[in-house]
């Protein structure tokens, strides 16, 4: 048994020197100055350690707004992903009406279409509405890609609730719309909470739509930011690594909160009958 | 009051309730100007230095940036052209010119240039450099400026090898490279390199075709309709270049990954002796550097070509023109914004800042930096020498078919014979398509 | 299932129960279609050349150009091998770190949050950290290799096929299994112990227990991973394009990337319409085992 225990520390370890060793070097690079960071070999820690290049892309570069800006589009997508997905959720797992199938593999397809083949239909659609250059915009596309997954894991989650408590609750008089807010929404509150989280990272990781939809410097997120400072004139590369760091600071925040939930959640959605 | 002063008042007060009826058209117009040297250290101050000017000089204009990464350049403009907006006012280097035209996406300026004195106004401009902008007559776009591909030297690192003068033969050059390529701390790994070689797309296509080109050879043929890829002088210079990174191992390594802010990279930071550039980056590499002190210690020579070559071409042109959206909604604002930029005094601030020839002759002729400029002087009489890439809409195609058979010899999945011959054959292809 | 349970005596329960359905459906359907359905269904359009062209007229031109074109040969091989590759990393690497962290350890949270960790960087940045990693000048891989293995020569960890593509797995592996891991360590929560003692009372020894209680338990959840991420790999474009950008040469370009240069970089969309079309075909026939599984499920 003891053994064991040292075989399972020692797999831990290598788990974990395998996942950090990235953010090590994204941390130490972020931290070197200009000339450093290109030297060859590189150095392993920084020779001298400064924050220019963060001072550079919080000052000068205009990363609060960006920072702001994710912020604000990555939370309205979650939000209105998950709401629109619950209700969805609910209609699939508690109701057998005709064409629930067809409905259901529409959702599934809708997550195989390539965001590159979307892009300039949408944006013409945009322009129709007049809703160009605008976060609503931004957000209602990147609700496409958040949906579909939002729907089928809210799914699996009611699905682990007994209808029982559905009838019980209908027969104290409580009609379909209160049943899922009252009674089975806090059932699964930790999968409501694994799937907003996901919804949210979702939103924030992209980079494609945000770059064909927003113009206007004042709405870019924190990802086209980034993809800003890549141009063909700046690969400094403290500067980029730097920009990540701040970028994946909040995903790594949001999980460190999470992980109990995230967990939880995945697990009841995988008790099936 | 007399009738006389009340008629007066009446007529005035007419007159301010007709301006003040009139007053929103002459209302604040905003222009969208978009561009990728936004993104730049050095031409971004430029650029926003001589539109503060423009607004001082036209105070209903106010100007909006919107910088683009070069690389992203053709995905965000086409994804917002193709739905009816974009910025009023954008620049293009010479590859996606043709492109634009054809999808209908630029304005034809014919007409205002008109206004200017149509001929003449446009007589100023070096005719060879019109053809990229010019379709069915009509003109579409106006070039800013413009640099051939020079062959560009550290001149301490030659000295300190025992290399008098730049080469002028790709025998030379290919030795030279040798020689500077070595360890500069005793017992360290190498660390300094002959010469580079931009593999990445983002500035491929200028430098490695004043290699093809120097060696005598090119892409297509001149009326593109066939490629020229089979040719003896091709087989030549691809063969070189592969040799160079394979065997004399010249090039830094990772060489394929190399783009052309990280060729620029390399030279500032003294690891690379040589390479192929345009005007624009001594300003660029001294702002990389400060220590290096690019100014002096740079200089540019032409192309080599091999001995008893008596072809005329043997570089490329890189321009940079400016283009106004067909679909702007403030045409006339938009014309007189790329007006500012084309004038001879905006020329003049454009080459102090960013080291580059202008497109208009008289500039380059007439103004005295320009002509006591060790750059300018060594690039001038190369601009007879250089020729544009293949205008065609499918010359971005094209030119990534020979980029990736490059990079396959390179890494050995092809031999260079058949990697060459390869890209020949779907060069080809292309070129049949409709 | 019982929802006639309770009669609802004055209307037809069940055609009042399927319209709610449908209603409780119909917002986030609505907005799919909308956001979606009329891009979609545009695109398709285009790659027949009926759409946002000069001279529609009905055509399997795309198409054809598919058949002939090697390049699309090649990027569809490669992304035959990189989802392969990939996806096969994440259930091995997951399910070996998903068993880990179902153990009882001391500081299971912390082990927890560094286990997902990886997922937390978008996938176009995670490329460009590798990307950095793994350069033959600048980079930590090739430094490491230079001051403590006594190489002398930086390697070209990109320039060549095997090892670009090797690059880009590892990287891929690394940014994406924790999420595999995660629904495999569910699956294994799920794991009733009652089975594992049964297990033990019949002498089973640990390889036993791992093999004829955790793998056949998992086996649900290993299929709905496996297509999840066999979905999200096929589509998977921003790290290609900033660790690899396709190359050297082709070597690593997939179709999704083909799909970006055609439309962008080529000013061809019919094609690139075509290609991704293709692409999505490809994954719903991959997809409906998936969706037979879990309408079993949860029917």
């Amino acid at each position: 048994m003891r053994r064991l225990s040292l075989h399972v520390y020692a797999g831990l370890l290598v788990m974990v020197t395998f996942n950090l060793l990235p953010f090590y070097w994204m941390i130490t690079s972020s931290l070197k100055n200009n000339m450093e960071v290109t030297s060859f070999p590189a150095t392993l820690w920084p020779q001298q350690l400064t924050g220019e290049a963060y001072a550079e892309i919080w000052l000068n570069a205009g990363f609060p707004t960006y920072f702001v800006n994710s912020l604000i589009v990555s939370v309205s997508t979650a939000v209105l992903s998950v709401g629109f997905g619950t209700l969805a959720a609910y209609g699939f797992s508690r109701f057998r009406f005709r064409g629930r199938l067809v409905l259901m593999s529409i959702f599934l397809a809708s997550q195989m279409i390539p965001g590159v083949l979307l892009i300039v239909p949408y944006f013409k659609l945009l322009t129709i509405i007049g809703l160009f250059d605008t976060r609503i915009g931004l957000i209602l596309a990147l609700t496409t890609i958040t949906l579909p997954f939002s729907v089928w894991m809210l799914k699996g989650y009611m699905d682990s609730v007994p209808i029982e408590i559905d009838q019980a609750a209908m027969i104290d008089g409580a009609s379909r719309l209160q049943c899922m807010r009252l009674v089975i929404l806090p059932n699964i509150l930790p999968g409501v909470v694994a799937t907003t989280t996901f919804a949210f990272l979702l939103s924030w990781g992209d980079v494609l739509w945000a770059l064909c939809l927003i113009s206007d410097e004042a709405k870019l997120t924190i990802t086209l930011g980034i993809t800003r400072l890549i141009g063909q004139f700046r690969v400094v590369w403290s500067q980029t690594m730097a920009a990540i760091v701040i970028a994946s600071v909040v995903p790594a925040v949001l999980y460190l909160l999470m992980q109990r939930y995230l967990i939880q959640g995945a697990v009841s959605s995988s008790v099936k009958e | 009051m007399s009738n006389r002063s009340r008629v007066l008042h009446l007529l005035s007060a007419l007159v301010l309730g007709l301006v003040t009826l009139a007053g929103p058209a002459s209302a604040q117009v905003t222009l969208v100007y978009s561009d990728w040297q936004l993104a730049e250290n050095v031409w971004n101050r430029s650029l926003r230095e001589a539109f503060a000017e423009f607004e001082k000089a036209n105070p209903d204009i106010k100007i909006k940036y919107e910088p683009v990464a070069l690389g992203q350049r053709d995905t965000r403009y086409s994804t917002a052209l193709r739905a009816g907006k974009g910025p009023d006012v954008f620049a293009l280097d010479a590859n996606p010119i043709k492109q634009y035209i054809k999808e209908g996406w630029v304005m034809d300026l014919t007409p205002f240039i008109a206004k200017e004195g149509g001929q003449q106004y446009l007589a100023d401009w070096y005719p060879s450099l019109l053809g990229p902008v010019t379709e069915g007559g009509k003109v579409y776009g106006l070039p800013k400026n413009v640099s051939p591909i020079m062959l560009t030297y550290n001149k301490e690192l030659l000295t300190a090898a025992g290399i008098a003068a730049p080469p002028k033969t790709w025998a030379e050059f290919r030795e030279a490279a040798k020689k500077m390529t070595k360890a500069t701390k005793d017992g360290g790994p190498v660390d300094q390199w002959g010469t580079l070689l931009v593999l990445a797309p983002a500035g491929f296509d200028l430098r490695f075709s004043v290699v093809l080109r120097g060696f005598g050879g090119d892409f297509l043929s001149p009326d593109n309709t066939k490629s020229l890829l089979d040719s003896p002088e091709a087989k030549a210079a691809f063969n070189y270049v592969i040799e160079m990174i394979q065997n004399d191992r010249s090039l830094p390594p990772g060489v394929s990954q190399i783009d052309a802010q990280g060729g620029r990279t390399l030279v500032a930071n003294r690891k690379v002796a040589m390479a192929f550039e345009g005007l624009f980056t001594v300003p660029i590499i001294a702002d990389i550097n400060p220590q290096l002190d690019a100014w002096k210690v740079l200089e540019m020579a032409p192309v080599p070509q091999n001995p008893g070559s008596e072809k005329q071409i043997r570089s490329t042109y890189y321009m940079k023109s400016i283009f106004m959206n067909s679909k702007s909604e403030h045409p006339e604002q938009a014309w007189k914004l790329i007006k500012f930029m084309m004038e001879k005094k905006q020329m003049e601030k454009w080459f102090v800042d960013n080291n580059l020839l202008s497109g208009r002759k008289s500039v380059n002729d007439t103004f005295k930096p320009i002509l006591e400029n060790k750059f300018t002087n060594a690039a001038r009489p190369e601009i007879e020498r250089a020729a544009f890439l293949p205008q065609i809409p499918k010359w971005p195609e094209i030119m990534e078919t020979v980029r990736q058979a490059l990079q396959a010899a390179i890494a050995k999945s092809k031999t260079p014979e058949q990697a060459l011959a390869d890209a020949h054959k779907a060069v080809e292809a292309i070129l049949a398509r409709p | 299932m019982s929802d006639r349970a309770n009669g609802d005596h004055k209307v037809n329960w069940t055609e009042r129960e399927d319209v709610k359905g449908v209603l409780f459906v119909l917002p986030a359907l609505l907005l799919l279609i909308a956001v979606l359905g009329f891009p979609a269904v545009g695109a398709v359009l285009q790659s027949f050349n009926l759409l946002w062209t000069d001279k529609p007229s009905f055509t399997f031109a795309a198409y054809r150009q598919l058949v002939d074109d090697p390049a699309f040969a090649r990027a569809a091989w490669n992304t035959l091998l990189f989802v392969i590759a990939t996806v096969s990393f994440h259930l091995l690497i997951g399910l070996l770190v998903a068993m880990l962290l179902n153990l009882e350890v001391r500081l299971k949270w912390l082990f927890r949050v560094i286990a997902l960790l990886p997922w937390t960087v978008p996938d176009v940045f995670a490329g460009l950290v590798w990307r950095f990693m793994v350069d033959p000048l600048a980079g930590f891989i090739n430094s490491v290799l230079i001051t403590f293995a006594g190489q002398t020569e930086p390697v070209d960890w990109l320039g060549t096929s095997t090892l670009a593509f090797g690059c880009l797995i590892l990287a891929e592996g690394w940014r994406a299994y924790p999420f595999i891991m995660l629904i495999l360590l569910a699956g294994l929560q799920a794991i009733p112990p009652q089975q594992y003692e049964a297990a033990q009372l019949d002498g089973a020894t640990a390889w036993q227990s791992f093999r004829f209680v955790t793998l056949p338990n998992l086996k649900t959840m290993f299929v709905i991973a496996a297509v999840l991420d066999t979905i999200w790999e096929c589509r998977l474009f921003g790290m290609v394009f900033s660790l690899t950008g396709g190359g050297p040469g082709d070597a690593t370009q997939v179709l999704s990337l083909l799909t970006y240069r055609q439309n962008f970089e080529f000013f061809n969309p019919a094609y690139s319409a075509a290609i991704a079309v293709a692409l999505a075909a490809a994954m719903l026939a991959l997809s409906v085992p998936y969706l037979r599984l879990t309408m079993k499920q949860t029917v």
